[in-house]
Formats: structure tokens, sequence, C-alpha cells
């Protein structure tokens, strides 16, 4: 859960995701669930040329599968924070493995 | 030609869609072929119809079509246009020149492609309703009123008319034959044809010969029909509603017209005598309705005209109208009159003709098309709508297909077809899906939402145990993020719930947009109350992760997107063998990676205490009053004792107070822990976990091993060489992380701690390497300016001055330390303005230090003092003030100021 944890944060945020077929989608994080599908508003595509079917495309539902990289606006990470919820979610992994 | 193929083809196909439903796209394919190369044997696409042809009611045909004079003698003089038309030739020229310019070589081939035309457009509507358009095709044919009775509905009609059409085709296979022909030969090719076979039997050829003929005609009726569309219809049926019956048939029917007249050649008597109204209505009728057909809406409205007063065939009706006037053209039987008669009216009843021929042709559509909507406005365009979605009548797809058809190339009207056929499909997709409309209600769809939210609940609620805490460890981040950053959540405790209930109240809302609101409100409530349930029984739930259902066999694990069901499940044998392996090895062999791994880790120990510790803090019970309970007080004492507990754990886990063994290759371990960035950054929250002995102690730690810290050990400074990027990030971490912490606990220092941690200073480190660092300088002057607050006033006590006494002695030994690396306390060169921290430092030194430190301290600064003031000259007046305000730090500090050097 810590990513979709994280990305909640980013919601409302410009980020840029790079899908697994090397298409860069920018666009404003409408929302994310917990497979981290994304949906993206007021898209642009980074390489318009490229793909001119994406031109005329203003909102996405991006399959959390196919996402390869999503490009965060670093002013929006708290990463000490982020770190913290990271040890958190270790610890949490590692209580539940010496349960299981 | 064209009408016998167009009879032929859409008998046959037509015909199995009177029983059976047929194909609706089964003709598409097909017909490229058809156009080009398909002969049709008559034999083979004859459906047997014509057997079923009422006989009797052909009694009359010769009404219609069996004038004397007519038969077959001035009908075979007809079709010979080389000869009969010569005298119109140049009319003739003319008009194939305009219709040239128009789309000429569409001509011919239209026509044989009407016929699938006509099978498509069945095929569109068949979906929706199939008879309409053969109603439509029965228009085509004139149907006569009798035989509507005979079947109910359109499809009696189009049968009907069939079955008339039939009747002539088995009587006369030479008929048959030219349809075929038409679509191969050339114009010039089947005059000949016809010609040769008008030899033999009459008839035949002049169908074949006028079907050439009329595309010539056509160009005319486009021009005309613009211009007297309306006036038609009124001037010629008067004059020519007599004649033309018997013309009528060989020009349109030719197929038709023909046979009928042969067979019943020897009734022509009796067509004269047209009072007997039922039977002459019809073969009255039926002529019209062909000639009509071309022009959709007449026809389709003369037909049921026709059916119902099949007395007054020619004389009332609009359609009759027309019917004259196709006679008209036949009556040619003097050329020059024909002529005559194009230029002037005559354009208009080829029109009429020239309409047949384009049905026939090109199946429905038609420049004739027009004129009818002139005419008869609603009434066509009435049939049409209705043709186009329910298919009652052939003419839809006409009026759709405006004259535009005609004059599409073949290309353009196959793609037509083919995208016909793909509404079609569509349609008819919609249609089958359309079945399972309505199938459920909106108390059924609210029912199934209701079930897929309280999946979702319970699915994103809390299959683990519900409290806050463990809330906050699903969702961490977001939710400290969001209290940090203000982020609109109110209440981090309850996310659940809220998702629930935001979600609820959305749907709600979008619900109660559309629907009327009481019905939603009950169900709305219904549903929110449910989910509320499976929440409650959600986190009433045992934890258990499996089933075992009785009777069965094996358990049920459950998974959801949470906790998915674990394949590998593997036991860890509880941190036993964790803790041995850091210790004991770099106990054997130092290892350097190792080493780093230890550390690392030793940090990630400390976090989690840290952490621990935090959320202990965030549960601290109510806070105790004189009334609150032993219960609360209880509380408060378990919440201690765990404070302390993992106060202690922190401690340890922090390691300040491991034994420091002098000369050991590996660093201290709290050393260590503060040379990774990881581990500076924690002291600040460790610092708030501990209490002010602890505190001190970590500052006497530190201060003890300043020599080894790497902010230090690293961080020497030569003039030439600036300390690299991540050392200086490294100290400016530490600036800002651990200085802070250390400022506050000498700030809260008493002299005599001061004096003892100075004394560490001098006796345990390099003083003059410590000064020329920025965090050696910043430690230093940080105590110095401490014990310079602290100086006790002259009216303390003898124990502060003797305090006072030491930390002077302490401070000597420190200024005598300190002093030969004075000149090189500065980092970089003049240029570099980084050196406040120096400055400040030297001022605390000045401060605290007396008129003969001063002295020399002045001495091991001089130069740079007056360097600073130096380049102050050249640089801008802002810059230049920071600079000397810096110097002045220290010259105010020991009674001097800048300007003094300056002036």
């Amino acid at each position: 859960m810590l990513f979709f944890s994280f990305f909640k944060t980013l919601v409302g945020q410009e980020v840029t995701v790079e899908l697994k077929n090397d298409i860069s989608i920018r666009g404003t994080l409408k929302s994310v669930d917990q497979f981290l599908n994304i949906k993206l508003e007021n898209i642009s595509v980074v390489e318009e040329i490229k793909y001119p079917h994406l031109s005329a495309v203003k909102s996405v539902f991006i399959r959390g599968s196919t996402v390869r990289f999503v490009h965060l606006p670093a002013t929006q990470v708290d990463t000490a924070l982020l770190q913290d919820a990271t040890r958190r979610e270790a610890a949490q992994a590692g209580g539940k493995a010496k349960l299981g | 030609m064209s009408f016998f193929g167009f009879n032929d083809r859409g008998h046959r196909q037509d015909a199995p869609g009177f029983s059976q439903p047929r194909d609706a796209f089964a003709g598409i394919p097909s017909r490229g072929l058809a156009d080009e190369a398909e002969v049709l044997d008559f034999e083979e696409t004859y459906d047997g119809l014509g057997d079923q042809l009422e006989e009797s009611g052909d009694a009359f045909n010769d009404d219609t079509f069996g004038e004397e004079r007519l038969t077959q003698q001035s009908i075979g003089k007809d079709f010979d246009f080389s000869g009969q038309t010569g005298g119109v030739s140049r009319a003739i020229e003319e008009e194939r020149m305009r219709f040239a310019a128009q789309k000429a070589p569409a001509r011919l081939a239209p026509k044989p492609a009407s016929p699938p035309r006509k099978a498509t457009k069945p095929a569109k509507t068949g979906y929706e309703g199939f008879i309409p358009q053969l109603q439509a095709d029965a228009n085509l044919w004139g149907i006569g009123p009798k035989r509507a009775p005979e079947r109910a509905g359109p499809s009696g009609y189009q049968a009907a008319a069939f079955s008339s059409h039939a009747t002539p085709s088995p009587a006369q296979p030479s008929a048959a034959a030219p349809p075929p022909a038409r679509k191969i030969l050339s114009v010039e090719e089947v005059e000949a044809f016809m010609r040769a076979e008008s030899q033999q039997s009459a008839p035949p050829p002049v169908p074949v010969h006028q079907t050439p003929s009329y595309p010539q005609h056509m160009p005319e009726q486009h021009h005309f029909m613009p211009h007297q569309p309306p006036q038609q219809p009124p001037q010629q049926p008067p004059q020519q509603t007599p004649q033309q019956p018997p013309q009528q048939p060989p020009q349109q029917h030719p197929g038709f017209a023909f046979p009928s007249l042969q067979q019943h050649g020897h009734r022509q008597p009796q067509i004269h005598a047209q009072p007997t109204p039922p039977p002459q209505p019809t073969v009255f009728s039926h002529p019209p309705q062909i000639l009509q057909r071309p022009h959709p809406p007449p026809g389709s409205q003369q037909p049921p005209a026709a059916a119902r007063q099949p007395e007054l065939p020619s004389q009332g009706f609009p359609p009759q109208p027309q019917h004259p006037q196709i006679l008209q053209r036949p009556r040619p039987s003097s050329q020059v009159e024909q002529s005559a008669q194009r230029h002037t009216p005559a354009p208009q009843p080829r029109q009429i003709l020239q309409n047949p021929n384009r049905l026939s042709g090109h199946g429905q559509s038609g420049p004739p098309v027009p004129q009818p909507y002139q005419r008869m406005p609603e009434g066509p365009r009435i049939p049409t709508g209705p043709a186009h979605q329910r298919g009652p009548s052939y003419q839809g797809p006409i009026i759709t297909n405006p004259q535009q058809i005609l004059q599409l190339s073949d290309e353009d009207r196959l793609a037509f077809m083919e995208e016909d056929s793909k509404r079609a499909k569509r349609n008819h997709k919609i249609y089958l899906l359309s079945k399972d409309n309505g199938l459920m209600t909106p108390q059924d769809k609210n029912f199934i939402t209701r079930i897929q939210l309280q999946q979702l609940v319970t699915a994103t609620g809390t299959v683990e145990s519900n409290d806050m805490e463990s809330v906050l460890n699903e969702d961490f981040y977001y939710q400290v993020y969001s209290q940090i950053r203000g982020a609109p959540r109110h209440d981090p405790h309850q996310p659940a719930n809220q998702f629930a209930q935001t979600y609820l109240f959305q749907t709600g809302g979008r619900f109660a947009g559309r629907r009327n609101a009481r019905g939603v409100d009950n169900h709305m409530q219904r549903m929110e109350q449910q989910v509320q349930r499976a929440v409650e029984a959600a986190r009433a739930k045992p934890k258990n992760k499996q089933l075992v259902i009785e009777g069965s066999l094996g358990k049920i694990s459950f998974s959801n997107a949470k906790t998915p069901k674990p394949l590998l499940n593997i036991r860890r044998n509880d941190s036993n063998s964790h803790p041995h392996h850091p210790v004991r090895r770099p106990s054997r062999v130092h290892d350097a990676a190792a080493e780093r791994r230890v550390v690392l880790r030793n940090i990630e120990t400390l976090y989690n205490s840290v952490m621990e510790m935090e959320d202990h803090e965030r549960q601290m019970p109510p806070p105790l009053t004189d009334t609150s309970d032993s219960a609360t007080v209880q509380q408060h004492l378990e919440w201690r004792e765990k404070m302390q507990i993992l106060n202690q754990r922190i401690w340890a886990d922090l390691k300040v107070l491991e034994p420091f063994i002098q000369n050991s290759p590996t660093l201290h371990p709290f050393v260590a822990i503060l040379s990774h960035p990881k581990g500076k950054k924690v002291m600040p929250r460790v610092f708030r976990h501990i209490d002010e002995q602890q505190r001190v102690t970590t500052l006497t730690m530190i201060v003890a091993h300043l020599d080894s810290l790497d902010v230090i050990a690293y961080a020497l400074h030569d003039a030439s060489a600036p300390a690299p990027l991540a050392v200086r990030e490294e100290i400016e971490l530490f600036a800002q992380a651990v200085m802070p912490c250390l400022f506050r606990s000498v700030n809260e220092a008493p002299l005599n701690i001061i004096a003892g941690v100075l004394g560490l200073v001098t006796e345990r480190t390099t003083v003059s390497a410590i000064v020329c660092t920025k965090i050696g300088v910043s430690i230093l002057t940080m105590l110095v300016s401490r014990a310079e607050l602290l100086k006790p006033t002259p009216s303390a006590d003898s124990a502060a001055h003797a305090e006072w006494e030491q930390w002077t002695e302490t401070f000597n030994r420190l200024f005598d330390a300190a002093e030969p690396a004075l000149p090189f306390v500065f980092p970089g060169t003049v240029l570099n303005a980084d050196d406040v921290h120096v400055w400040q430092f030297l001022a605390a030194m000045g401060a605290a230090s007396n008129p003969e430190q001063q002295q020399r301290l002045v001495m091991g600064v001089k130069n740079r003092v007056m360097e600073t003031v130096r380049m102050g000259r050249t640089l801008p007046a802002d810059m230049a003030a920071v600079r000397l305000g810096h110097v002045n730090l220290f010259m105010h500090a020991i009674g001097l100021d800048v300007d003094l050097l300056v002036g």
C-alpha cells in the first residue's frame, strides 16, 4: 500500500507517466487506485510528433501494469517521510512474514 | 434490357424473402460479380412464381397494354431506335452529351447494379421490416389491386408483382435471355441482339432497345425536372391518358408488357373495355406504379391508391398523370411527334419513362425522385421515413440516396452499398441487443450496486486489525503527508470509513440527480446502512485468512488486494542469526562493506525505535487530572513505563555509550551512525525523545570524537582545493540536522559542563585541525559564546567564580592550541564569501579573550582582514557592506571597527 499511499499525495500534481510501450504522457494526476491504475487529465504526449493519435486525447486511464516510470515533481515528495513509510512497510512485512 | 434484368434479378433474389427471413447482406458480395460477368439463365433464376400467377387476373391486361394498334407491330417498331429515332437523333445526341457530362459511363453500369441494390436495401430494412421493401418493389412493378388482397400486407403486393412479372417470362423464355445479356453486352450489341430476336419474337427486342435509349433521355429528365416537376402531371395526363396505356408497357415493362401483350393479344379487344373497373385498374395501376417507381414517393402512394380505387386508374390521381406521360413516349409512333414532344412537353414524359429506367438500372434513386417530392412533398417522404427505419417501403433508400446515387461512379456506389450494409448490420446488432433492454429494474441495479459497494468496502476496508494504528500503517505516507502539508483530510484516523462515506455520497449524488429523489433516498439509505454493516462485520471478522468449510477437504484462503494469497510461505527463525552476523564479523576481520552494513543496520534499528517511540507518543492517554479515575491513571502509568522502555531502547540503539576502543580501526558506533546522512537526519528526532542527561552525554560524545567525525575528518580544507561536493553536502546536512540539537543542548548546559566539554576538545582532539573546518569552528563558537553568556557577575558566589576560573583556564588552552592555525582558519581565498562562521568564531574568541589574546588574535588573522577590506573596495557597495560586516563581527568583538582600517 506504500505506493498507493504515496501516489495519493500526488493527486492534483503534474506527473509524467512513462509507459512500457515508451509513450510518455504528461498530465495532472487525477486519481490512483490500489492497482496503481492512473487517471490523468489534461494530458500531453511528450513526443507528440511520434504519437499523433494521442494528440486529441484529453484524459486517460492507464492500467497500472503498463506503467514503467512515473516522473514526480521532486518538491512534492517528502523523502524523510517516505523513508519512514518505507520502514513501516518493511517492518509490517517483516512482522507478517514472522507471523506467517 | 434493364427491365428484364431488373425483374429477373429482383424476382430471383427477393423470392425467398416471402417465405423465409432472408440474409439481408447476401446480395452485397455477389453484386460485383453480377454486374460484370454473371449471366443469368432464366430457367435457373426463375422461381416458379409465375405458376402462381392468377391467370384470370390478366383478363384486363389488354386494357392497359392491349390497344390493337399498339400491339406487336407498333411496339416492334419502337425499339428500333436507329431507324425510328433517326429524326430525333440530334436531340438524342444532345441529351447524351449532357448526360455524359454528368456521368455518362455510370449510366449503363448502374442499371445492372440496380438489382443488387434492390437486394441490399431490402436487406437493410429487412431487419426492421422486410416486407415494406418488397412492397416498394411491388410498386415498381405495379401491383394489381387484385393481388393485394390475396396476400396480406405489402408482401402480397410484391408477390403479385412478381407473379405478374413471372407470368410473362415463362411464356417467353426468349425474354429471359436479354436480361443476362444486358450486363455483358454493350448497347449496340444488345440492340443488335434484340433486333435479331425481334424477328423471332417481336416483344423481347423492344425492351432491349428501349433500355439503351433511356439513358439518353435521362439527361433531359434532370434538366427538366427542376423546372417543371409540378406542372408535368397536370399537363400531360389529360392529353395522353387514353393513348398511353397501350404504349406504356413496352417502354417501361418491356418484359412485362410484351409478354402480357403477347399472351393476351387475343384479348386486346377486352382492353378497350376499360369500364370493368377491377381488372382494368390492375392493369393500369401496374404501369403507373412502375412508371412512378422511379419517383419513389408517388409510387409508394399510388399503389395504395390504386388498390383502393382501381376504378379510377388513369384519371383522377396524380400517379396516373405520370402514367400517361410515360405512355406518350412509346406513342412516338410518329417519330416527328416524339421529337417535338421531347423538346416541349415531351421531356417530362421522358423523365417519367426514364425514371423507370433508372429504377431498373440504378434501383431506387433517380433524378425523378425530386419530382415526386415536389409534386407530393409529404406523401413520398412519409413512406420514405418509415421505409428507412422500418423498411416498410423500398423507397426509403431511394430517398436516402437522392439523385446522386445515379450519378455516382461504380466504386462510389459500391462504397455506398457497403456503408448501407454496415449500417444495417449495426442496426441489426442494436436490435439484437435491444432485446435485453429493460430487463433490470432500477431496483435490480441498486441491488447490484450495493453488492459491489459491500465488496469494495470489505476489500479496501479492514481485513486486519482495524484500529487507527493499522490504518496508519497501511496509509502512513498519505496520512502523515496530508497532515503535514494540510491536505483536505481532517480525520486521518478513519480513512476507510471516509472512503466509504465519500463514495456513498458521491454515488448518492449521482443517482439523485437522475432519478426521482424519494426512491433513490430509500435505496441510498439502505445502501449506506448495508455498507456500514459490512464494515462492522469486516471489523468483527476474525483475522483468520483461511476458511475451513465443514465437510470440505481443503481450506479456502482469502486474499484481497492488500494481502494477496501467499504462494510462498517461509517461516523465519526468529532473528537469531541476524544480530550475530554483524557483531561477529567485524571482530574477526575488518571488512569495510560489512562494517558499513552493520552501521546501516544500526541506523535502521535506531529509526525503528524512534518511530515506535513516536507512535507510542501519539497514543498518549488523556492527560491526568485530579478527577481521573484509576483506570486512566493506570493507563498513564503503563504508557510512561512503555515510554521509558522505548527510551532505553533508543538510547541503546544510539550506541553513545558503547565502549570506545582506542586506536580501533573502526569508528565508534555512534560516530559511525553520524557519518551517514540517515544517521545525521535521525538526530533531531532522537533528541526529542532523550532526556537532558542523555543529550549532554551525546554532546560530549560528539565533541570527544570531533576528530573522527566525517564532517571534520574529510572537511579539512586547504585554500587551493575546496572539499568535494559529497563532503560539503554532509557538512551542510550536519549543520542543519545535528548542530541545532547540539546548540540547544549547549544553550541549556551550565558553565561547568561547557568547560568540561571544551576541556574534552582540547584534550582529545587536534584543535588546530578542528578550527580549520566549518563544523569544528561552529562547535567551538557555540561553546565559547555560551560560556561568555554564563560569565558570572562579580556578585556571584565563589563557586561560580571558581567555575569561571576553570573555564578561563580551559579557554586559554584552547586559544593556545588554535593560535597557530589562525592564519589558515579561513576556507578558500578572500574571494570565497563563505567565511561567516569563521568571523563568528573569531568574534567569539575575541570576546572571550583577554587583551593580550586579542592582540595575538589580530595578528593571526590580520592578513585576511586586510585582504577582505581591500577587496571590499573593489566590490559593489552592497556586497562590500556584507563582507565588511562580517569582518566587523570580529572587529567589534575586540573593540575595533573596519572603518578604522578603511579610513
